[in-house]
């Protein structure tokens, strides 16, 4: 995939080969993939679902919409989008982790629910998926693990119809300094250990942590949905920042 | 996911099911290669998604298509 050997990307706070970040973030998902849920709670103490719930208020989803949920992994998204449509919808969920698909499949067998949805490994950077395609592509804590965020955008615009819309959820930058240092003091200090008391696993936490700093802040990304070619782009952050959506069209 | 904290256990103990899934004819007609985007032939016995233009077989997992690239397989031409 990668053209040019050299160049290097970030794995949390570490400069890695481009080819090697796929693998590496691809072995903190399988090794988290079964207490992802029970983690997300812990480090967000609940509040991830406030926010999963607001991507869903701001789609505003309706009956019959398409939806591309990427990294969707355990069908957090995917579930909270069909209810909303009462079932009269249809979902692709696209993950780089497998089993975090079988764990999502498994929620759903022998439900009504279970043929409105798809369940297919991919990559955000070259989506098996056809152009024009989708109502919607939302993406939620999963950007940030994409070795090249451009090229993920590129291809959400790529499968989206004129017309669609493009969101993400992800976590963001605090503004204000004071509640910055808090927060930092928290995600360094908290988060890895309850990673290792948890899930067993300090590492995979701690790179959590880290890639969220390495993230662009919101002005800076909101600019780089633009340079894709979505329009009206804009954002809201959430609890004060530690979380942000973005959200634009593809007109 | 129930329950929560039981003591700590490998976490890829994705207990291998029977394969009772079957691919949706819907999807693999609508799937295409990621490299080419071009349009994919369906192995039924081998479950793979054939790409001819990449010369990449895409493995079907349980009924769970794998298209990567690094875990296809290559095919001679």
């Amino acid at each position: 995939m990668s053209d040019a050997p050299d160049r290097t990307t970030h794995f949390g706070f570490e400069t890695v080969p481009e080819s090697e970040k796929a693998g590496r973030v691809h072995g903190v998902f399988t090794s988290v993939a079964s207490r992802y849920d029970l983690m997300n709670d812990a480090m967000s103490l609940g509040v991830h679902r406030v926010w999963k719930d607001a991507l869903l208020d701001w789609l505003a989803p309706r009956r019959g919409m398409k939806l591309l949920d990427v990294a969707g992994g355990t069908g957090d998204i995917a579930f909270r989008f069909l209810e909303r449509v009462k079932g009269e919808g249809q979902v692709t969920v696209l993950d780089m982790t497998e089993s975090m698909l079988v764990e999502g499949r498994a929620r759903v067998e022998g439900r009504e629910i279970e043929g409105k949805l798809d369940w297919i490994v991919g990559d955000a950077m070259a989506l098996p998926l056809p152009s024009a395609s989708y109502d919607a592509y939302t993406i939620s804590f999963g950007i940030r693990n994409v070795t090249r965020i451009e090229d993920a955008i590129a291809e959400a615009y790529r499968v989206l119809r004129p017309g669609g819309r493009f969101l993400v959820l992800e976590f963001s930058r605090v503004p204000n300094a004071m509640l910055r240092r808090i927060y930092d003091s928290y995600s360094f200090n908290v988060i890895p250990r309850m990673g290792q008391a948890i899930a067993g696993d300090r590492d995979s936490y701690q790179y959590l942590v880290e890639s969220i700093r390495r993230f662009p802040d919101q002005e800076t990304f909101a600019s780089m949905i633009r340079a894709a070619g979505f329009e009206q782009v804009s954002y809201r952050n959430l609890s004060m920042g530690i979380a942000a959506l973005h959200s634009g069209w593809k007109i | 996911m129930n329950g929560p904290m039981e003591p700590t256990e490998p976490a890829e103990t994705v207990a291998p099911r029977p394969d009772t899934h079957h691919i949706d004819r819907r999807l693999l007609e609508f799937l295409v290669c990621p490299v080419t985007r071009g349009a994919l032939v369906y192995d039924a016995e081998r479950q793979e998604l054939i790409s001819k233009g990449a010369h990449l077989a895409y493995p079907i997992h349980n009924g769970i298509p794998v298209m990567l690239v690094d875990e296809a397989r290559k095919l001679e031409d």
